[in-house]
């Protein structure tokens, strides 16, 4: 940072002097392209890179739950996305995160498919589309096929009902997209290493265009029932470039049943070989 | 769920314009265009309608009713409710139809016919009927009932709406349903984006005519691809998975929607469903979409799913007593579908 001050400050100098400018950081540098009715445009497909999905703090790489699927289901290690690498738990719901990691399989409400929440949602190993209007902006996610509006067009409003996307709230500060998000269910995790909050959770989310197909994601976590104090996590989010980009279906109730049910099942479910694509694929010739 | 606030406004409207052109043009009228120059779709719509799909057998060529016998059969309707609910508040809350599991206040049938004063929905063939079944179609629907009356082994054994992944109003395409009849429209340069209440699901359209998916990639609310006709928004929907079940539709429909802003109010939607694995001819509906002020809200259906957990434990629980499968798990309202065991004597007989 004080390179860049220091460039900053030498520009400013060299501009005095009816020189070129020196050239300026490549983020500052970077004009946000706007919407046709003028606002930052965050239209597009987009997905987090990174293992924040598994695990939100540093984690070396380990085995997968399933070790039938061997090296492919295996987890791996990671950087902490959490601005100071930890995550400031209270006592008590450290032992609790703790007690979430034995049998995790079992708790994780995403392997339910059950809607991962905010921010969750965000960082899901899956893109996700954004249709910005005036008014409103839609996220509409491809895990499990869920959706939450941004509203732009009511502050200071409160949600009807807890929901499991909560209820957003945003607006724009410059060209920074800033979204209040409350009334979540207590119900969602932050990721699949057990990291959880309660019905206090508060998140609010910055997002910023860093160039043509980066944005950069900030979201502050804000539940006094469970921290000692707000933490933060942020990671670049990368558009989708290939030009037949597009949110597919990914309504994984069906593969969840058994995850959710498979106790209740009269019978264990085949796994899939192949053999039904393959013949399925055959009849298609 | 949705509330009316906006019905006696819309009815207000619907008079003056029956009425004519002497009102001055509506002053709420939205702009027509958005800022990138397509028809502006947006809004949240209810498309909850008392216009049933097909016509009433006994009204036969009658394409139109009256406005008073609109009229009159909104006010019975409501007044009929009115009545359901006062039983229901004086009766014995313990006990009711424990198969559907809903009383009146959770049920959002409409409260209006369509402002089009049809006396069906379809409207082609003109006859207002939806064309028969053919016996593929017949033969699925059948089997869907073998399977759906019989004890579930697995959640698959349950229809796809108790599974909470598609069914009833979920679409495409969007029809009236017992609840969740809403739904919100979003547009931005070469999308429009539609949020329907019912299984909180949304599509993503591309409105610039893009190639469907290859046939081999099935989708439970198909591959939809739109394209504008003018102001009206075509949206081509193909590459249905095998469960597809829109009136007896099968994977193989080819539905093609269209949408068209008429006024702030009022959003018409057309479909035609082309299928010839199923139906002996295409058909097609119009309907007119109110707008209204209600949010869509989270339909959290599967997270929410007690009755499959409930199902399958008292599947087990029945085979723990020893009980014979009585084939008695049909939900109430598929008991339409057809028997097997009629459809192939009535082959029989007809072959003969």
């Amino acid at each position: 940072m004080v390179v860049v001050a220091g460039l900053l400050a030498l520009g400013a100098l060299v501009a005095g002097c009816q020189t070129p400018p020196a050239p300026a950081p490549a983020e500052s540098a970077y004009v946000v392209p706007k919407t046709p009715d003028g606002a930052p445009d965050f239209n597009g497909i987009w997905q987090a890179l990174g293992t924040a999905h598994w695990d939100l703090e540093h984690h070396a790489a380990r085995q997968g739950p399933a070790p039938i699927l061997g090296a492919l289901g295996a987890i791996p290690a990671g950087r902490s996305v959490v601005a100071g690498g930890i995550i400031p738990y209270q006592e008590w719901a450290a032992a609790k995160r703790a007690e979430n990691r034995v049998d995790w399989v079992k708790k994780d409400p995403a392997v339910k498919c059950y809607m991962p929440g905010i921010p969750r949602a965000t960082y899901m190993p899956f893109p996700f589309q954004i249709v910005q209007t005036p008014s409103a902006i839609m996220v509409a996610y491809e895990f499990t096929s869920s959706t939450r509006v941004i509203h732009l067009d009511r502050p200071g409003t409160e949600a009807e009902l807890p929901s499991w996307m909560g209820y957003s709230l945003g607006r724009f500060e410059g060209d920074e997209l800033v979204v209040d998000v409350t009334s979540q269910v207590p119900d969602t995790w932050f990721d699949a290493a057990g990291n959880f909050h309660s019905d206090a959770l508060r998140v609010t989310e910055r997002y910023t265009r860093t160039g043509p197909n980066t944005l950069r994601y900030e979201a502050t976590i804000d539940d006094p029932k469970v921290f000692t104090e707000p933490w933060k996590i942020s990671m670049p989010l990368y558009r989708r470039l290939e030009p037949d980009a597009q949110i597919l279906e990914f309504k994984c109730v069906e593969f969840a049943e058994y995850a959710t049910y498979g106790h209740l099942y009269a019978e264990e479910p085949s796994p899939a070989t192949g053999a039904d694509e393959a013949e399925e694929e055959e009849e298609a010739r | 769920m949705t509330t009316n606030h906006s019905v006696h406004a819309v009815r207000g409207a619907l008079t003056a314009a029956v009425l004519g052109a002497a009102l001055p043009a509506a002053a709420e009228t939205p702009p027509a265009k958005t800022a990138w120059g397509v028809a502006d779709l947006q809004g949240t719509w209810n498309f909850a309608t008392m216009t049933p799909l097909r016509r009433p057998r006994h009204l036969a060529d009658k394409e139109f009713y009256t406005a008073e016998e609109v009229k009159k059969m909104e006010a019975d309707a409501a007044r009929g409710r009115a009545a359901w609910a006062q039983r229901e508040y004086q009766s014995d809350p313990s006990q009711g139809d424990v198969d559907v599991g809903y009383d009146s206040v959770f049920l959002d049938f409409g409260t209006e016919y369509s402002g089009t004063l049809r006396t069906s929905l379809v409207v082609d063939p003109p006859n207002g009927q939806v064309p028969g079944l053919t016996r593929y179609a017949l033969m699925r629907l059948a089997e869907n009932r073998e399977k759906w009356e019989r004890r579930p082994r697995t959640p698959a054994d349950r229809p796809p709406a108790t599974r909470c992944l598609v069914g009833f109003n979920t679409g495409p395409p969007m029809s009236s349903g017992a609840y969740n009849n809403i739904m919100r429209v979003f547009q931005s340069p070469g999308y429009m984006a539609i949020l329907n209440e019912m299984v909180n699901d949304h599509r993503v359209i591309p409105t610039d005519d893009s190639g469907h998916l290859p046939a081999s990639v099935r989708l439970w609310k198909g591959d939809s691809r739109g394209r504008w006709e003018g102001d009206v928004l075509v949206v081509e929907t193909r590459n249905f998975r095998a469960e597809t079940n829109f009136n007896g539709s099968g994977p193989n429909m080819h539905l093609t929607e269209r949408l068209t802003r008429i006024d702030a109010d009022t959003l018409r939607y057309e479909y035609t469903v082309d299928d010839p694995d199923s139906f002996e001819g295409p058909w097609s509906t119009v309907q007119d979409f109110r707008a209204t002020t209600d949010d869509v809200h989270e339909y959290a259906c599967h997270e929410g799913n007690r009755a499959m957990h409930l199902m399958l434990a008292g599947a087990r629980r029945e085979e723990r007593d020893g009980e014979e499968d009585q084939a008695g798990w049909l939900p109430t309202w598929f008991r339409g579908l057809p028997k097997k065991a009629d459809l192939l004597r009535a082959w029989g007989e007809a072959s003969e």
